[in-house]
């Protein structure tokens, strides 16, 4: 995995979207695509070549679960990494999307340090796993 | 025997022989005795025994007015409250949300713009440092000096004009950060309705005794969908608090 990922950002808020962007583009992937809702992203999976998926949990549409659910039940996408990048904090729904399978799991508010920390620890697990 | 007292034998309602009987009774004994006294004191009795049920009767009516009364006043708000302000107060968050949007969306274009600034006047005087310090060590030939001079000449002039676009643009997040005061006055619009409202409904749920049936929050559905924010004050149940809370749970889940 190198610096050329291509990454698919989800979340429903353009300005998060924009936020994530800028930071991945910081950390030197300069390949990003966004999405505004499970529904619009799965198609996006299904037909690009995308490498990393980061998505909120909480969009109109289908929600980041149920995305990162259909994610996992597609044989061409089950092992992409995912990061759950949200709002949600129940201590239930972290269980739950470690559960459906999920990589990481960074809650809102976050850090720059902590987002490129994530997925360095998802990409290094994946590289020591090959 | 006489013809009232007749009558009331011949009366076949059980229960207004058992309330008035023996008070007619009477009042034919007073009467056919001649004793004025005591056929005028039965005669009142039974009076004020049909007046004070017609009374009773009265009051139940009057509640019963004033109930429909204030429902009617209640049903009638909650009927502008759901048909004007509610949706009203939808399209004020839609505002809302389109005010913080534009705020957020206009503060990074200005830090965007300000970045390269920022870098350039960083990278231009760092160049000119490297010649600076062999002039200071008197290390310098004519040919660099004048170079030095001219990238001076030339850093100067940006580094002003860059400085300025920056001091500009900083300006111009402060005021875009005015969302707040107009976000804020609509969010606090917006919460007195739902006062109102709350009000309202719960009143209606008093008047109408339904208070005892209550719909379970929460449902499969909502968990997939998500809960948003944590909000201080409003129990979600347990959540974890940051970041670190997230990685222990996630390591005790063998993650």
């Amino acid at each position: 995995m190198s610096k050329d990922m291509k990454f698919l950002v989800v979340d429903d808020f353009s300005t998060m979207r924009r936020i994530i962007k800028n930071l991945l583009n910081d950390l030197g992937y300069g390949n990003v695509t966004e999405a505004d809702d499970g529904a619009t992203a799965l198609p996006m999976l299904q037909a690009g070549n995308f490498d990393f998926l980061i998505t909120d949990w909480n969009m109109p549409g289908m929600p980041g679960l149920d995305l990162l659910k259909a994610v996992r039940a597609d044989a061409r996408l089950a092992k992409m990494p995912v990061l759950m990048l949200t709002a949600e904090a129940k201590r239930e729904q972290i269980i739950e999307a470690a559960q459906a399978g999920v990589n990481g799991y960074v809650i809102k508010p976050f850090t720059a340090v902590t987002l490129k920390e994530k997925i360095d620890k998802i990409l290094e697990t994946r590289a020591n796993a090959a | 025997m006489s013809a009232i007292e007749v009558e009331v034998t011949m009366n076949t309602n059980p229960a207004l022989q058992e309330e008035f009987g023996e008070s007619i009774a009477a009042l034919a004994g007073a009467l056919a005795a001649g004793d004025d006294q005591r056929f005028f004191n039965e005669l009142d009795g039974l009076v004020q025994r049909r007046e004070f049920a017609l009374f009773g009767e009265l009051q139940k009516l009057t509640n019963d007015l004033q109930g429909a009364l204030q429902r009617f006043r209640i049903d009638s708000r909650l009927v502008d409250l759901a048909e004007k302000e509610v949706p009203d107060a939808r399209a004020r968050l839609d505002h809302v949300l389109k005010l913080t949007d534009e705020a957020a969306h206009k503060t990074m274009d200005l830090v965007e713009q300000s970045g390269p600034l920022a870098e350039r006047t960083s990278r231009q005087a760092e160049d000119i440092m490297v010649l600076w310090k062999k002039f200071r060590a008197r290390d310098i030939d004519v040919v660099a000096f004048r170079d030095m001079l001219a990238r001076m000449d030339a850093f100067l002039e940006s580094a002003h004009a860059d400085m300025d676009k920056v001091r500009g643009n900083l300006a111009e997040v402060v005021l875009a950060q005015g969302y707040q005061d107009l976000s804020g006055q609509i969010i606090r619009g917006v919460m007195k309705l739902v006062g109102e409202l709350e009000v309202a409904l719960v009143e209606l749920v008093r008047l109408s005794k339904t208070g005892g049936q209550r719909v379970r929050p929460g449902n499969v559905e909502e968990t997939s969908r998500g809960y948003g924010p944590v909000v201080p004050g409003v129990n979600h149940g347990p959540a974890v608090s940051d970041q670190e809370d997230v990685d222990a749970l996630l390591s005790g889940l063998g993650m």
